[in-house]
This record gives C-alpha cells, sequence and structure tokens, in this order.
C-alpha cells in the first residue's frame, strides 16, 4: 500500500511529457517529420522522396522523405522494429529478395532512380557497401575475401587484386594484423577482425555510400571503439549511412541522425542538434534513454 | 498440513526453520533410469548383429586361400581316396573331405561317416593340383612322360620324388609357353579378326548408304526454314515497333540505349548464325556421296582384297599356334588317383591321356610343405584372385575383370548422378518458388527412393538400352520420320518459340517493389506454355529427324548392337537413376544449411543469383553433397537386380578401360561383384568348391566400397575443415 501512494505522488509532482508526435503516430495520422534548419538545403547523395514500403498487407515505412548529405555520416536511431534497417536495406534493395515487399515512392542515388523497371539491380548494389549486424566473412581466404566484389566483376589480373586488397584492408585497418596471414582463412579472426575485414570488402570496389546496418551490436567493446574509429576515418572518403542501437554511438561517429518511429521519421538534424538541442520532447527523451 | 498430505512431493521443512528449501524427490520413472538400459541395449543389439556379420565376412573370406593337409582316408570297406578335409559335422560325426577328380566322373565332395573310416595318413606326396580346366585333381605323381618328335613317349622320371623334381624343372616353361599360346589366340587372331570385321562393316556402311536417299527433301527443308525464321524474325520486329509507339519518352530512352541495342543484335546474329550453320552441316555438299553400283563393286573388290592379306596373317598366326602346341604336347604326367588308379587325363574325352605340364596352375603338396611355403601359396592364391580373370565357370581362378567392373561402374554412376542431382537440388531450394508445387516435387523425389530397384532395371533396358541406345546405333526410327520441309518448319517454330518465351519470361518480371499486374502473369504463364512447346519440339526434332542415320548402323544391320543392348553405360545412368534422390535430398539439405548471411553479404557486394550459387552457396554445400555422393556411391555399389537386367553379365573378360581406342568402352557389358557373388553362389555347377569364394567375394566387395567411401570422406574432412577455417 505505501508503494502505490509513492508512485501516486510522482505522478502529480513530475509533469508527464507530452508525447504530441508519437501519440499522432499511434492515432495513425500522416505526420510530417520535424527537421532542423538548414536541412531542407544539403545536397543530398541518395534521396528518398515519399518513400513507403510493404511487407505484404503490413506498411513497414511511411511517406520518407530525407536526403542522405553527401560526404558525411548519417545516423538512423530509433527503437526496435521502427523501421531502421528496412530503409538501410531498401536503398540497396536487399528487401528484393524477401518474397511479397512491395514500394512505393522514389529514391535516387547521385540522380539515377533506384526504383525503375529497368535498373540492373546488380549494377546497384556494385555501387553501394553493405555491412550487415553480424560479421560474415566468406568461408574462404582473408585475400579472396576481400577481393570479391572485383572477382565477380571479372577482375582477375592479380596485380591488380593484390593492390586493390592491400588497399581495401589499410582503409579498414586490418592490413597490419592480416597482411601475415592473407592465404589462410577468414574464419580465423576475431569478431572485429572480421567485421573490419567485412568493411573492407564493402570498400574495395569504391563504392558511392557506404551501408552500415548495426555493424557493432554483435562486438565487444574494445572492438565496438576500433570499428568507431574506423568509420570516422573512412567518413574522410565516402559517405556513410549507420543505423545504430547505442545513442552514443550515432553521437560520436555521425554527422547526422534520424531518429525513426513506427516506420516514419520523426526528427532529423546535425547529430550535435538532435542530442543537445533536440526540437521535440520524444527525440529528447528518447535519445536520453527514459523512452523508447 | 502439506506434510501428512503428500509425502512424495513436498518434504517441506517446518515451517518458520530458516535457510532450509523444501525437497522435491524425483520419482524414477522422471529419472528414466530404464530409458537408458533399453536404448544402450537396442544400439548394443545392432552393433553385435553388425559386428557379427562382419567378423564372419571377415574370417571366412580370409581363410578360403589357406592351403589345408591332405588326407589319404581308408575306409571300413577298403576303399582308399585322398581327399581335403573341409567341414566337420559332430552329430552323427561326419567329414565333409574335397576330393575333387570331376573329369573321371567322381563326386568332387564327399560326406565321409566317421565310423566308416578305417584310417587316415598324410602321404607326403600327395599332391593337389589346381588345372586349368575341370577344377582340382588329388592324387600321387607317378611317372613324368617326355614324347619325342616321333610321337614316341619315353618314360624319364618315375616315383614321386623324381616326377615333383621334373615338375620343378619343367613347369616355369611349359606355363610360359602356356601363356604365349593363350596370348596368341587372344590378342594377336583377335587383332586380325578385328581388321576383318572392320573390313566388312565398310562394305556394309557403303551398302546401306547407296540404298538410302542422300539428301531427304532436296533444298525445300532449308528454303522453309529461312522463310518461316524470316517471317519470325519481321513479326517481332512490327511487334517491336508498335510497343514502342505506345511507350514513354524516358522508357524509350532505356530500351535504346546503346549497348542493349548492340548486345540484342550481336545476340540475335550469332543464333541466326547458329541456325545456319546447323543447316549448312545437315545439307553439306561434301557429305553428298552418291555411290553408285560400280562404286560399291570396287568398294567390294578393295575389300575382299584386304580380307586376304588378313587371312594371311590369320594363318601365321595359327601356324605358330600349331608349332607352341607341339611343343606343349610333348610334356606329360601321369598323377594317380589312388581310388580309382586311373591318372589324371588331358581331356575328359580321352582318359587314357595323361595331362599335359602346361594344364597345371599350381602345385600344392600341402603335407610336405613349411609354414613358410603355405603362407606363400597363400598370398599366390591371392594374387591370382585379385590379378586375373577367371576360369572354370568363375569358381576358379581370379576376379580381376569384376573388379575393374565394379569401380568402374560405381565411379561413373558417382559421377553421372552427382551433377545431375546437384543441379536438380540447386533449382528446387534456390530457384524455385517455394510452393505446393514444389513440396509435391520434393514428396515425390524422395519417395522414388523408395521404389523397388528391379523397377528401375526394367526401365533401363527398355528406354536406355532398347530406345536410346539404339537411337544411338541406328538413328531415328524409319516409321515416325519427319519429311524433310516439316521437320525444318518445326525447327523454325522452336526456334521461335524458344526467341519468345526467353523475351515473355524477361517481360514478365514485375516493376520492382511492386505487385506482378495482369499482363505479367499472362506474360509468365505465356513463358512457361512457350518453354513446355520448346521442349516438346526439341524431343520430336531429335526423335523424328530424317537426318539421323546412326553411329553404329553398320553393325547393328549386323546383328551386334554397339549401344543398343545392355551394356556399362546404361547400367550406370539406370544405378544414377535409382540413386538420385538421395543426392538431391542431401544436397538439398545442405543447401539449406548455408547460412543466409553468406548469401546476403554477396548480394550485398554486387554479386547475381547464379554467382552467389556458385562462390558462395555451392562451396558452403559441398561437404553435404559430398555426403549424398557418399550414400550414391554405397547405394549404386551394393545393388545388384537392376545390373542383371542392364549390363552385368557371367563372363566378359573384355574390360571397360583398354589400351585400344577410344580407351574407354562403356558401350561393353561388365562383370559386377554383387552379381558375381549370386552367380558364384547359386549359378556355378559346382557351387560346394565355389562356397568359399563367395566369402572372399563379399568381402572384396566390402574392402571396395569402404575404400571408395574412405577417399571421398577423406576429402569431405579436408573441405570441412577449409571452411570451417582450422586449417589453411
Amino acid at each position: 500500500m505505501p508503494a502505490m501512494v509513492d508512485i501516486d505522488k510522482r505522478g502529480e509532482n513530475d509533469a508527464k511529457p507530452v508525447y504530441k508526435v508519437i501519440e499522432a503516430i499511434r492515432r495513425g495520422e500522416a505526420v510530417d517529420p520535424t527537421l532542423h534548419p538548414d536541412m531542407e538545403s544539403l545536397e543530398g547523395v541518395i534521396d528518398v522522396d515519399m518513400f513507403n514500403l510493404y511487407y505484404g498487407d503490413t506498411r513497414a515505412l511511411f511517406d520518407i522523405n530525407m536526403a542522405i548529405p553527401r560526404g558525411k555520416v548519417t545516423a538512423l536511431i530509433g527503437p526496435s522494429g521502427c523501421g531502421k534497417s528496412t530503409l538501410l536495406r531498401s536503398i540497396n534493395r536487399m528487401n528484393d529478395l524477401i518474397a511479397g515487399v512491395r514500394v512505393q515512392g522514389r529514391m535516387t542515388l547521385n540522380g539515377s532512380p533506384i526504383y525503375a523497371p529497368h535498373v540492373d539491380v546488380i549494377g546497384l548494389r556494385k555501387r553501394l557497401g553493405m555491412v550487415f549486424q553480424k560479421p560474415n566473412p566468406f568461408p574462404m581466404s582473408i585475400y579472396e575475401n576481400v577481393v570479391y566484389p572485383l572477382r565477380i566483376d571479372g577482375e582477375n589480373r592479380k596485380s591488380v587484386l593484390d593492390e586493390a586488397c592491400e588497399r581495401a584492408l589499410r582503409s579498414a585497418a586490418i592490413w597490419d594484423e592480416a597482411k601475415d596471414r592473407l592465404k589462410q582463412s577468414a574464419l580465423g579472426l576475431s569478431g572485429g577482425q572480421q567485421q573490419r575485414l567485412c568493411i573492407a570488402r564493402a570498400v574495395v570496389a569504391d563504392p558511392e555510400v557506404l551501408l552500415l546496418d548495426e555493424p557493432c551490436s554483435a562486438l565487444d567493446p574494445i572492438a565496438t571503439l576500433r570499428i568507431e574509429e574506423l568509420i570516422r576515418e573512412i567518413a574522410k572518403r565516402y559517405t556513410v549511412l549507420i543505423v545504430t542501437h547505442n545513442m552514443q554511438q550515432a553521437m560520436r561517429v555521425s554527422d547526422y541522425t534520424a531518429f525513426m518511429y513506427l516506420g516514419r521519421l520523426v526528427e532529423y538534424g546535425p547529430t550535435s542538434g538532435i542530442f543537445r538541442r533536440p526540437i521535440l520532447t520524444e527525440t529528447e527523451e528518447y535519445v536520453t534513454g527514459r523512452f523508447g | 498440513m502439506t506434510e501428512t498430505t503428500d509425502p512424495i512431493r513436498v518434504r517441506s521443512a517446518p515451517a518458520g526453520s530458516k535457510g532450509s528449501m523444501p525437497f522435491r524427490a524425483t520419482p524414477p520413472s522422471a529419472l528414466g533410469e530404464p530409458m537408458i538400459w533399453l536404448t544402450g541395449g537396442a544400439l548394443v543389439l545392432c552393433l553385435v548383429m553388425i559386428v557379427g556379420l562382419v567378423a564372419m565376412i571377415i574370417t571366412q573370406g580370409i581363410s578360403t586361400f589357406w592351403p589345408r593337409p591332405i588326407d589319404r582316408v581308408t575306409l571300413n570297406d577298403g576303399t582308399v581316396f585322398l581327399g581335403v578335409p573341409t567341414e566337420f559335422q559332430e552329430d552323427p560325426p561326419q567329414t565333409l573331405y574335397r576330393t575333387g577328380n570331376r573329369d573321371i566322373g567322381t563326386e568332387p565332395f564327399r560326406w565321409v561317416s566317421q565310423s566308416d573310416i578305417q584310417s587316415i595318413d598324410r602321404p607326403e606326396y600327395a599332391v593337389m593340383l589346381e588345372r586349368s580346366a575341370w577344377s582340382v585333381w588329388l592324387g600321387i605323381p607317378e611317372r613324368a612322360i617326355l614324347v619325342n618328335d616321333q610321337g614316341e613317349p619315353t618314360i624319364v622320371a618315375e616315383g614321386p620324388k623324381a616326377v615333383l623334381a621334373f615338375i620343378d624343372e619343367h613347369h616355369a616353361k611349359a606355363r610360359a609357353r602356356w601363356h604365349e599360346i593363350e596370348s596368341l589366340k587372344k590378342h594377336d587372331l583377335g587383332r586380325v579378326n578385328k581388321r576383318i570385321e572392320a573390313s566388312r562393316l565398310r562394305v556394309r556402311e557403303a551398302e546401306l548408304a547407296t540404298r538410302r536417299e542422300q539428301k531427304p527433301g532436296g533444298n525445300f527443308g532449308l528454303g522453309a526454314f529461312v522463310l518461316v525464321l524470316g517471317l519470325g524474325i519481321a513479326s517481332a520486329g512490327a511487334a517491336w515497333y508498335v510497343g514502342r509507339l505506345f511507350m514513354r519518352g524516358d522508357e524509350q530512352q532505356q530500351l535504346e540505349g546503346p549497348s542493349r541495342g548492340m548486345r540484342s543484335l550481336r545476340m540475335a546474329l550469332v543464333l541466326v548464325s547458329l541456325g545456319l550453320l546447323l543447316a549448312a552441316w545437315l545439307h553439306a555438299p561434301w557429305k553428298d556421296r552418291n555411290i553408285t553400283e560400280a562404286g560399291l563393286a570396287e568398294i567390294r573388290q578393295a575389300a575382299a582384297e584386304r580380307e586376304a592379306k588378313y587371312q594371311d596373317q590369320y594363318a601365321i598366326i595359327l601356324a605358330r599356334i600349331a608349332e607352341l602346341e607341339a611343343q606343349d604336347e610333348r610334356y606329360r604326367l601321369e598323377v594317380i588317383d589312388p581310388r580309382t588308379g586311373r591318372f589324371a587325363p588331358a581331356r575328359q574325352t580321352e582318359p587314357d591321356n595323361p595331362m599335359r605340364l602346361s594344364q597345371i596352375v599350381r602345385l600344392v603338396d600341402t603335407n610336405a610343405m613349411g609354414s613358410s611355403e603355405k603362407v606363400g601359396v597363400y598370398l599366390s592364391r591371392w594374387w591370382e584372385f585379385l590379378a586375373h580373370p577367371p576360369r572354370e565357370a568363375n569358381t576358379e581362378g581370379g576376379v580381376f575383370p569384376v573388379i575393374v567392373g565394379t569401380v568402374m561402374l560405381t565411379l561413373l554412376l558417382t559421377f553421372t548422378v552427382t551433377p545431375l542431382g546437384v543441379i536438380a537440388a540447386l533449382y528446387l531450394r534456390e530457384y524455385a518458388p517455394q510452393g505446393i508445387v514444389t513440396s509435391t516435387v520434393r514428396i515425390a523425389v524422395n519417395n522414388l527412393a523408395g521404389v523397388p530397384s528391379i523397377v528401375y532395371g526394367v526401365f533401363g533396358l527398355g528406354f536406355f538400352c532398347y530406345t536410346v541406345g539404339s537411337y544411338i546405333d541406328v538413328g531415328s526410327d524409319p516409321s515416325v520420320r519427319l519429311p524433310a520441309p516439316w521437320w525444318w518448319v518445326l525447327l523454325a517454330t522452336t526456334f521461335l518459340a524458344f526467341v519468345a518465351g526467353y523475351a515473355a519470361s524477361v517481360w514478365a518480371k514485375p516493376v520492382p517493389g511492386s505487385e506482378p499486374t495482369t499482363m505479367n502473369r499472362v506474360l509468365a504463364w505465356t513463358a512457361r506454355l512457350l518453354w513446355v512447346g520448346v521442349f516438346i519440339g526439341v524431343v520430336v526434332l531429335i526423335v523424328r529427324t530424317p537426318y539421323f542415320n546412326g553411329f553404329f548402323e553398320a553393325r547393328a544391320a549386323d546383328g551386334s548392337p554397339t549401344f543398343g543392348s545392355r551394356g556399362m553405360l546404361w547400367a550406370a545412368l539406370t544405378l544414377a537413376l535409382l540413386t538420385l534422390p538421395v543426392v538431391i535430398v542431401s544436397t538439398e539439405e545442405a543447401i539449406a544449411a548455408v547460412p543466409n548471411s553468406m548469401r546476403e553479404g554477396s548480394y550485398g557486394c554486387g554479386a547475381s543469383k547464379w554467382q552467389t550459387i556458385r562462390r558462395i552457396v555451392l562451396p558452403g554445400a559441398m561437404p553435404g553433397i559430398l555426403t549424398g555422393a557418399i550414400l550414391a556411391m554405397a547405394r549404386g555399389a551394393g545393388e545388384v537386380a537392376p545390373l542383371m537386367l542392364v549390363g552385368a553379365v557371367k563372363l566378359n573378360e573384355d574390360l571397360p578401360i583398354s589400351t585400344n581406342a577410344p580407351f574407354l568402352h562403356f558401350d561393353r557389358s561388365f562383370m559386377h561383384l554383387g552379381f558375381h557373388i549370386y552367380d558364384l553362389g547359386f549359378q556355378s555347377p559346382d557351387s560346394q568348391a565355389a562356397r568359399p569364394l563367395v566369402w572372399t567375394t563379399t568381402l572384396l566387395l566390402l574392402t571396395i566400397v569402404v575404400s571408395l567411401n574412405l577417399i571421398a570422406i577423406i576429402i569431405r574432412a579436408r573441405l570441412r575443415a577449409r571452411l570451417s577455417g582450422s586449417t589453411v
């Protein structure tokens, strides 16, 4: 009985935050994303325009409008099931592999449409590098793993492959650890090394955008730290889009952050803005860990 | 309260006592102690049965070739005979003696009751002769005879010791001579025979060719082909033009992109030139050799000249053989059977003519042998068994052709069924939409494994040997041949249907990320129908072609079909069909076990589906595929019933592999260990004598299957290790 009284008292004293946007979303109303100033004028390498996605009858993405800025790191954050991975995977059309997926709306990569009847999806994926949640090196040697994207392009000249392999491994900060065991199986590497190898594989063919789908969620803190450093390093050369569950990670690695909820883009702005001066209460509560 | 009502389930400590948890006793039924014994016992029972079987095969199989002592048995009624004791029975006590000497009419095996025996001794000079015909002879060597050039016999050695010394001195030479005779008969005469045969076949071919119309349908067929193809291309062009009128500007641009247009053009050019090449080949002017009657006479004349030359060669070889045989006839032995007092004859029909020295394959005087000599005989018998062809209706000699046949068949079967099964499983698991149709197909495939193997044998005989085989031999059946113009029309139609089907299946793909429209569905079904049509068209084109007269027409006309009868190729294909479900099922499982993250990673790198399958899925599934191959191999190697119908024979010393072109003779019938076991045990004239060989042959079959499997298992282990990254 005394505990109940305590809760009641707190309810009276602390003003319960008002989630206007979230409530509207839950009611099923259309909600425009809250954009920070000067987000409108950004030049996007990827432009998403009124993009919707359905898994069969279930709608997973609702009228997403956003531009992924060129040469920057953009983080997608939000609670589980909010559609951030779905959005990431619809950029390189990995969702095509799932039966019953339909899309509406437009999405362009450097101005060329991603969803159009005559788009060569294989060619499209070659322009994008992707790193997955769980490290997934192929069961072959480290060397073959890295040059895989080139091999499937028909590149078999040893000098070209050797050069590309070293460059990619250096970019992924794993060259020093791997250079003496290039011919050994990639499965012998530790989890963090495997993930950096996957990053090397993703950048070996010089992609236009690097898509990272929770790249650190299966790694220990030290390995996570190294990957984060690596992302900052890689961002000097590539546009990066990263999905993450980890708020601190988003804060550390990204230049821009998009907060998603239930398939909608809720707030989008520079990372410093989202974390220090969020416009919406929901965002503030979420990034401080009180909501979601 | 609880304590009193339910003492087993809850024995809680008295209320208020601190630190003791309620105690629950587990009933024995929940512990499942008896189940451990039951399951363990069942396993032990299985193991005992299997180990018992294998141990029996090994002990029986290994002991077959050990030389046993030769007893001289004197019975109460005064009969004396030589015999090798092979089996004993307790009640009533009696012994089975191998007495041999079949050619003078005695029983080769004899049960003798212990009470009938007066005495047994082991004379030092009793010998067992393993002969090149009529199985063993047991006797005492008494005289060696040398016949001089005038045909007068002289006794050159008398008494067992002297005769054995004579044998020691001359046996090797006599055998060498005998081998030379055999080789002359088999190889040299065989070669001349083959040449005569080839020459005769050439005449036959020419005869068949003169009777046949050279260009069925003349040039009209080619005209029809060009006409239909032209019409098809024109209509496709028109359809494309009309379709373009209804397209939006941006779509038009994409259709007319420079690379796309060029690629289509190149593709079309390649296809058209392929068709024209085919037409040119079938209407080849250089093939048009009209053989006139005069030409035929010329060919016959040439053949007769050739054959006369071959006959001369034949005669030379025959003379050489006669010379050697005359030499061989000179060395003779009298080895006397103590019961009848008769010596071993040279032939069953000439009982007064003592045997020739060269008829002895091996002389075993066990009673005089030390153990090292026995080991020598044992090993030499094993060597003969493994490396020589059989004799005496398979009951003696070796099984070399049988081993070769079995191994070749198993390898051929494995290398046929594995790619086929893997490709089928790939489609089922990776490409086919997973629905009710695919599930039905999968169930049907699994059920195929349960069809009795003899059914496959009947199918193989009817389809492979008599249908496909005779097509290869003599070409399409004259009664179903299409008239040439119609054949060309069908060819062009099939060709157009192929192009249309390809186009339809490309257009049937819905716009990415959206539901297929009605148009897409209609196109997809059109494509399917067109594919079925193309398939039927190709089959009809092949089966009813007026152009194909077979590769071995002349030989088939002579009554000796090449592929149109039972042979190794068809046996391997039949067994491949039989073992296909095994491979498909295990490959499917292996493919399904490749983690999806691997596939996604590959797609994410921009790999196409096929590249992903080839570079990621297949290597990952390779251990599982090898498991399927191992199972198929084991099943196929042990199968006998279908083989009896499609190719295994009692005796064929012509191996399916040889140094004569084309080196692999998959059209030949072959010997097979499984069938050999059946033949030895149940079909041989002297099955009593063959019985130990059944065990040895079984042991051999087991060894071969196990070693083939071991090789595959080792490869699989290496692959697994490489996949899991534990080795380089």
